[in-house]
């Protein structure tokens, strides 16, 4: 998904961008090596005459990363204030439309049923900005020796539909191939509950839009998908790669059964090679050839700016590299979309 | 045998085991959180362990467990492994590690290890390099040192208070006059027609005043950069146990502490300035640090703002169907219908909040009133006001049910002394009835607090936010702000423990939340019954 529409967008950007990162070495990143933010993007200059309140409503992926904004913010423009709610990207769409909200939020991109409802209400759509990527992983318990699976062994494992191919459910250990104790234990599954962006973009991307097992223990946060998995050793979950623990490992993932798989890492996001990687959206209500508001602007300007992508590190997802924050930039003018 | 059946002995075991396993359990529940909620802010030592690779690890150890399917250690023993607080968030990413205990050679509790506790990433653990104003050395030995460093802490923490009064209060009232003046610009566009002089004058004013207040701001502006300016001056350069150097500037400093070298006393002197920023504080590192001073008053003035709502319906609705209605099936069905209501899931009253107050009340209030900041609504969107609407409803059956038995239990005999004495029926109510039932009033109230304060539900979708810049009450006029969005123990509790991303590192967060919010329903309990008490006594006096 990631690759296909990132590398139609912006084929130089990012051929270049993973010219650049396979140099590093490609060490695991969530354990040591920090990532770094590209230092071509500028740095935020302040403006005169901003202030007012921001409303937030949408993900909850997106919760913290847009506090972290809004606070950072804040020390640029001390009284502006920013509210920030965060229930679930489904939660986006509609107050956007009914004006509740400056931003929405989303971990995966509007369905055209929530534009065209968007399109209704004002008559042009809504402008989506990639302001992070995430790389959503599989997560074990830190004792499972699991190597490595397949999308297809992720279907298999989460789906009763098994939309990926596998002939044979998936329900212990030993299916996969893991042995000594492991191999009678039963996978327990965690998952999200239906309103989170994140279920959604697993649905489509690891089930093949195949549906769910209903032993899912579904969690009302990406953090108890975490805490979950950290205390069942036979636990097996998918969350943000930002909510990562000690008590906890990413899986590498593999696109096809047969093929090699990569662990989450920026060299393999950038690539486009880690199967499910994504972008964390920004949807704003922007009038086609009108400017937006100065305080709306500002905001998205400091995300797009060093500062803003350094709070995405500190968040632990991926900041953009600088040909994307250009493009993003772009839209913010008046008459581009 | 049938004897000691009939002698009920059986039932009083019984009765007696349900108690004691309801105490225990709650006993339980209580002490854990007490521990766990309170030991997190104990400074405890800092371990250096050196591993069989050569590497080295510094930090607080956390856990200990046995390692799972682990092949025996030499005597059959089993293996450990230890959880490490390491912190340097900004170096490691994670804030924890694993280490097996085979792993480690050599444990050190180093005395001139250094704890710092910072504004961003979290804590530091590492030693100390220099202290550098202006880019020179001042402090380069730890002993000696250590005053100079706590000077400039101080410095900073004076500038700091500085920074903060501008940007809050001088720029904010700046902003807030200008955001009036906007909106009253606004306004007059779009009531009255724009070609009359008068108008033309009208806008003419406004845009001068806006200038103004844009020159002043522009002038706190200044003032503000110098600060931010001398407060990048003076560097802690530290260096983390793997060798990394890091230069952290005084400023970003919370507290400083050299936990392997402190005194039991002084252990308790950090201790207690922990535990008081936490209860005064404002969060920091999107809620996973710092205090939750304003998830606690957002939680008290809703509470109070639910109280001031659901009393006077509550009493008033109880004082009708019981001294006025004529009781038949229609009060009985109503009697019913308010039980059931006390049975409703709370979430259901939320969605009517949702629909009927924000969006039908606020909606309207905001067409009518407020029309020139829209799109951007005012009361539209969830607040403070409509949330304890919410929950007033939500606890206005406890009340009514309350107060009724507290209306019943008022014997026929006064009433009927007052009504001979010539009194009309209202005088009696209001005089001799009323004033009885008060502590039958206060215990529905009573409940209704501990209901509301521990809600959580109806709050998330009827204005509850994780992070509120602005508290409902504060010195901008008109000071009570009941629009606004607030921020709540309960919701607190919720989103660090479910939501955030660092999810280890806030876990004792969350305990120490919940302590709170345990404290605070048993505080305003204690009130009420303190209030209830009195009133019994003045009553117990009156009636001789």
């Amino acid at each position: 998904m990631l690759k296909n529409t990132f590398v139609k967008k912006t084929g130089f950007a990012f051929a270049l961008a993973a010219m650049v990162f396979s140099v590093l070495p490609a060490g695991d990143l969530f354990a040591g090596d920090k990532v770094k933010v590209d230092q071509k993007i500028t740095v935020y200059k302040k403006v005169s005459g901003v202030s007012g309140s921001l409303n937030s409503i949408g993900s909850d992926t997106m919760n913290n990363l847009m506090t972290l904004w809004g606070e950072g913010f804040a020390k640029y423009y001390p009284n502006v204030r920013l509210q920030v709610e965060g229930k679930g990207s489904s939660t986006a769409p509609p107050a956007l439309i009914a004006g509740t909200s400056q931003f929405g939020p989303m971990s995966r991109k509007m369905k055209d049923k929530e534009i065209d409802e968007f399109e209704k209400a004002f008559g042009y759509k809504p402008t989506a900005m990639g302001t992070a990527l995430d790389a959503l992983a599989v997560y074990v318990h830190k004792d499972n020796p699991i190597e490595s699976l397949s999308l297809q062994q992720v279907d298999a494992i989460f789906s009763k539909t098994r939309a990926g191919g596998l002939n044979d459910d998936i329900a212990t250990w030993g299916d996969l191939g893991v042995k000594g104790v492991w191999t009678g234990r039963r996978i327990s599954l965690y998952g999200r509950n239906s309103a989170s962006g994140t279920y959604g973009y697993f649905k489509k991307h690891a089930l093949f839009k195949g549906d769910y097992k209903d032993t899912v223990k579904e969690q009302p946060g990406s953090a108890s998908v975490v805490q979950g998995v950290t205390k069942d050793n036979a636990g097996i979950g998918y969350s943000g790669i930002g909510y990562i623990t000690s008590g906890v490992r990413a899986v590498p993932l593999s696109k096809k059964a047969d093929g090699s798989a990569y662990s989450v890492d920026m060299a393999n996001v950038m690539t486009g090679q880690y199967p499910l990687a994504r972008f964390l959206y920004l949807y704003v209500n922007k009038e086609p050839d009108q400017p937006l508001q100065p305080l709306v602007r500002e905001f998205l300007k400091f995300i797009f700016s060093q500062e803003g992508q350094h709070v995405v590190v500190k968040d632990g997802y991926l900041p953009l590299p600088y040909e994307v924050v250009q493009k993003e930039l772009n839209k913010l003018e008046a008459g581009t979309y | 045998m049938t004897q000691f059946w009939k002698s009920g002995n059986p039932f009083v075991w019984l009765t007696g085991a349900a108690l004691a396993a309801s105490v225990l359990m709650i006993v339980g529940l209580v002490l854990l959180i007490l521990f766990k909620g309170l030991s997190q802010f104990w400074p405890s030592t800092l371990a250096e362990l050196h591993l069989q690779d050569g590497s080295k690890v510094m930090g607080e150890i956390w856990d200990r467990e046995e390692i799972p399917d682990a092949e025996p250690g030499a005597d059959n023993a089993s293996q450990y492994r230890l959880r490490l607080k390491v912190a340097n968030r900004d170096l490691y990413s994670l804030d924890f590690r694993w280490i097996d205990e085979s792993d480690i050679q050599q444990r050190l509790s180093p005395p001139p290890a250094i704890a710092i506790e910072r504004q961003e990433w979290g804590n530091f653990y590492g030693y100390f390099v220099g202290l550098k104003k202006d880019g020179e050395t001042v402090a380069a030995d730890l002993v000696d040192g250590w005053p100079t460093i706590e000077a400039s802490l101080d410095e900073m923490r004076k500038l700091r208070e500085r920074i903060k009064e501008i940007e809050k209060s001088d720029i904010g009232d700046i902003n807030h006059d200008l955001e009036r003046l906007r909106l009253g610009l606004r306004k007059i566009t779009l009531a009255s027609d724009t070609t009359t002089a008068e108008t033309r004058q009208l806008i003419a004013d406004k845009r001068a005043q806006m200038a103004d207040l844009q020159a002043e701001y522009l002038d706190k502006e200044k003032a503000l950069a110098d600060f931010y300016g001398s407060s990048r001056k003076i560097v802690l350069s530290m260096v983390s146990v793997d060798g990394h150097t890091i230069d952290i500037p005084v400023y970003d400093i919370v507290r400083i502490w050299k936990p392997n070298e402190l005194s039991v006393f002084g252990k308790c002197g950090i201790y207690l300035d922990k535990l008081w920023e936490f209860v005064t504080g404002e969060p920091r590192e999107s809620n996973t640090e710092g205090g939750i001073f304003p998830a606690i008053f957002g939680t008290v003035m809703l509470v109070i703002i639910m109280s001031i709502a659901v009393v006077p319906l509550g009493v008033l609705a109880a004082v009708y169907l019981r001294e006025y209605a004529r009781q038949g099936v229609w009060v009985r069905a109503i009697r019913i219908a308010v039980n059931n209501l006390a049975g409703v899931p709370s979430i259901v009253y939320g969605v009517f909040g949702l629909g009927f107050f924000i969006y039908g009340l606020g909606g309207t209030l905001d067409q009518l009133f407020f029309s020139e900041a829209l799109p951007t609504p005012t009361f539209g969107t969830g607040g403070i006001f409509w949330a304890s609407l919410t929950l007033a409803l939500l606890t206005v059956p406890v009340v009514i049910v309350a107060t009724e038995e507290g209306l019943a239990a008022v014997p026929r005999e006064i009433r009927e002394g007052s009504l001979a004495l010539s009194a009309t029926k209202f005088e009696t109510l209001w005089r001799v009835v009323l004033p009885s039932a008060m502590p039958g009033i206060l215990t529905g109230l009573i409940l209704a607090v501990a209901r509301a304060a521990g809600e959580v539900a109806p709050l998330m979708i009827t204005g509850v936010v994780k992070l509120a810049p602005a508290l409902p009450l504060d010195g901008t006029f008109p000071f009570l702000h009941l629009e606004r969005k607030f921020m709540h123990l309960g919701f607190h509790i919720y989103d660090v423990g479910f939501q955030s991303p660092n999810v280890e590192a806030a876990i004792p967060m969350v305990y120490s939340t919940t302590l709170l919010l345990l404290v605070i329903v048993v505080f305003l309990n204690l009130f009420a019954i303190y209030v209830r008490n009195r009133l019994r006594e003045k009553l117990a006096y009156s009636a001789f």
